[in-house]
């Protein structure tokens, strides 16, 4: 339990090479583990923007909405997991679709890190001191992207060179995806409205 | 039975005396009144100014007005209107009866007479001065009547040689330098010394750079760039001067964020803009109809100056901040609502806006919540907030939703030192700086009140982790733990 859940996260994101090496090969990686570190990224997100202070917080508290957050980072961590793999696939990529959701979900440690606690000391900050609160959230993100570059790397037994196309390709078919995912869903409501009619023409007829 | 009726009677006595005394609060108006908050929305509010009576040409005997264009009023009410259709100027008393029709005056033993008099500006001696606009002419009048002065033809090296001169607004300082608006000039606002002698321009609209455009120049021909728009700076509308001598001065640049200026002597736009948006009037407008046209400026006192929009018929009152205090007034054909609105002056605490479309000027009266606001502003800007919180305090029993009585308040608390009191307010009004230096007081307030405490707790959990450490320590160096045995094991 302790080294699954702490030791084990904590030595990946300092570690990189090293950890997403053991999560591969040694299975100290856990998926339910990875999971876990998701939905504490949601829980995270949906706290900094409810109760960071007043100074940093720019939202208007009626649009908030935890469901509409849930969805904005859960929809995108799987798309990019399965977009990943697709591309990988393909690339003579060496991770399974498990090993992918792992290296994507200990990777996201740093922003549960970081900004759980900005959340709280940005409430006593002031306006000059904002700027830290700002540095350290962008130090969380950059350092997520690093140990998901990494991460990606060690997965699939890449270059660093194929790891950065890799990456970029995956963004792109992330929008392939969400693309024909738009085409086949309205063209199943026209399906719907089709039949919908005929049925109407029909009902009218007789 | 004589006890009720004698109650009844001192009610109704009441009720009557406290009608008169109190100012108009709860009138209903022809149109919504409204202030933006925050978030850009339009939150409606209570009336700041409710129309009280119109005036019109025939009203006054002296037949309808044909397109008035400007008016003017003097400091002791007398109102002076610009009746540009009919080539006079009506000069009413401050009962708004009739006092004199000018039509002409005498100039060099001739009768002479205006031709389209569109501007207008009545100084602290009496001196009237008309831009006689077809006549190309400045003609300023002495307050008996008599010509003090013609100011024609200007020359100067910064003038072309075929320059038509054709006044439209004028102002006049203090030191009597006459500011002209005049039609055709893109330089900026004309400045004449008090004899009359043209010393320069000021305060230059400056024009935008258009991107797209200019990379469409580059792919045209000569004969195409020829049909295309011209791109030059737009002219001003309209112009005010304050007690400081600065010009606020307004223009009808339908892309610019700074439709209202406020030059200083040399002519930079020193107008604070500090508010939650700009000094433009309306920020959310339908495509349709465009944002606000400001055609006329009026300096109020205090900071504040209202701006008149002639797209939608507002008038949008800011105080020195920029922040908008409340706005009132709209397009229609009720008392209250403008066919072509053209000017605006202020007469003791009423506003009056000259209607060029239905020829009339309609009088607008401060409600309660609008002379409170007033009031606080003015309190405001002479540095006496203390004094402000209880009118500030009324303006929110009148209009929960007013930002800038939350911030006075926050104001006047933080001279006080009543930081923790002011957050609350500066968080309720949106105010992010004041916010953030009531927060830096009293964060060090609390740090200083519980300095002692914290720092005995810090001893105490050093004193306690450095007993942990030392006995720890000392089981190690006897025995080694076994985690690190185990540990050191595995590694080796």
């Amino acid at each position: 339990m302790k080294q699954d859940f702490f030791r084990f996260p904590l030595h990946v994101i300092v570690h990189p090479f090293d950890g997403f090496w053991d999560l591969k090969y040694d299975g100290k990686g856990k998926l339910r583990v990875a999971l876990v570190i998701l939905m504490l990224v949601v829980l995270s997100v949906i706290m900094q923007k409810q109760f960071s202070g007043f100074l940093v917080n720019f939202n208007d508290p009626r649009n908030l909405n935890s469901i509409m957050e849930l969805i904005t980072i859960v929809f995108p961590f799987f798309l990019w997991c399965v977009s990943n793999w697709a591309i990988t696939t393909l690339m003579e990529g060496e991770g399974r679709f498990r090993e992918i959701v792992m290296a994507a979900g200990y990777s996201l440690v740093p922003i549960v890190l970081m900004y759980v606690p900005m959340t709280i000391i940005s409430r006593f900050m002031v306006q000059e001191e904002t700027a830290f609160y700002y540095l350290l959230t962008s130090i969380a993100f950059v350092w997520f992207i690093g140990l998901l570059y990494v991460g990606t790397m060690t997965v699939h037994q890449y270059t660093a060179v194929k790891t950065v196309l890799t990456m970029v390709l995956t963004v792109i078919v992330m929008g392939i995806i969400v693309f024909l995912g738009a085409l086949v869903f309205s063209m199943l409501q026209q399906i719907y409205e089709f039949v919908l009619n005929v049925y109407r023409e029909i009902i009218f007829r007789t | 039975m004589a006890v009720k009726q004698w109650m009844v009677s001192v009610a109704a006595a009441l009720l009557l005396t406290t009608a008169m005394t109190e100012p108009v609060s709860a009138a209903s108006t022809p149109y919504e009144s409204y202030n933006y908050n925050y978030w850009e929305e339009a939150v409606p509010g209570p009336a700041a100014y409710v129309p009280s009576r119109a005036i019109n040409g025939s009203g006054l005997d002296i037949g309808d007005f044909q397109e008035p264009g400007d008016m003017a009023a003097a400091g002791d009410g007398r109102l002076y209107v610009a009746d540009t259709g009919n080539n006079r100027i009506v000069h009413l008393d401050e009962k708004w009866r009739v006092k004199e029709v000018i039509d002409g005056f005498e100039n060099g033993g001739k009768r002479d007479g205006f031709n389209r008099p569109t501007g207008l500006f009545v100084d602290d001696d009496g001196f009237l001065y008309i831009a006689d606009t077809d006549n190309a002419r400045i003609v300023v009048l002495a307050s008996d009547g008599s010509l003090h002065m013609l100011i024609e033809n200007p020359a100067s090296d910064i003038l072309p040689a075929d320059f038509k001169f054709h006044p439209l607004k004028v102002t006049v300082d203090k030191a009597k330098r006459i500011y002209v608006v005049a039609r055709g000039v893109y330089e900026g606002i004309m400045q004449f010394d008090g004899n009359g002698r043209f010393i320069g321009y000021v305060g230059t609209n400056k024009v935008q750079r258009d991107y797209v455009e200019m990379l469409w120049r580059n792919f045209s021909t000569e004969a195409q760039k020829a049909q295309m728009v011209l791109f030059i700076p737009t002219e001003f509308s309209n112009m005010d001067i304050d007690a400081k001598g600065f010009v606020y001065a307004t223009n009808i640049d339908p892309g610019s964020k700074e439709p209202v200026k406020r030059l200083n002597p040399s002519g930079e736009d020193v107008l604070k803009r500090f508010g939650y948006f700009d000094v433009s009037g309306d920020i959310r407008y339908r495509i349709a109809e465009g944002p606000s046209t400001m055609i006329d400026v009026k300096v109020l006192g205090s900071g504040m100056y209202s701006v008149l929009d002639a797209t939608q018929g507002r008038v949008f009152t800011y105080d020195d901040e920029g922040n908008l205090l409340y706005v009132f007034g709209g397009k229609g054909n009720q008392l209250g609502t403008f066919k072509a609105p053209a000017a605006i002056e202020q007469i003791g605490n009423d506003l009056a806006v000259l209607d060029r479309g239905k020829g009339d000027i309609v009088l607008f009266e401060p409600t309660k919540f609008g002379s409170a606001v007033n009031a606080a502003t003015a309190l405001h800007y002479n540095g006496e907030d203390t004094k402000a919180v209880p009118l500030w305090e009324e303006v929110l029993r009148l209009n929960a939703n007013y930002d800038i009585a939350y911030i006075g308040i926050g104001k006047s608390m933080l001279m006080e030192k009543r930081n923790k009191e002011a957050i609350e307010y500066f968080k309720l009004g949106m105010d992010r700086d004041h916010y953030s230096v009531a927060c830096k007081r009293y964060r060090r307030e609390v740090m200083k009140e519980h300095f002692g405490e914290f720092l005995s707790a810090l001893l105490l959990l050093t004193a306690v982790w450095a007993v942990y450490w030392l006995a720890r320590r000392r089981r190690t160096v006897a025995y080694g733990s076994a985690e690190q045995i185990a540990k050191e094991g595995k590694w080796r």
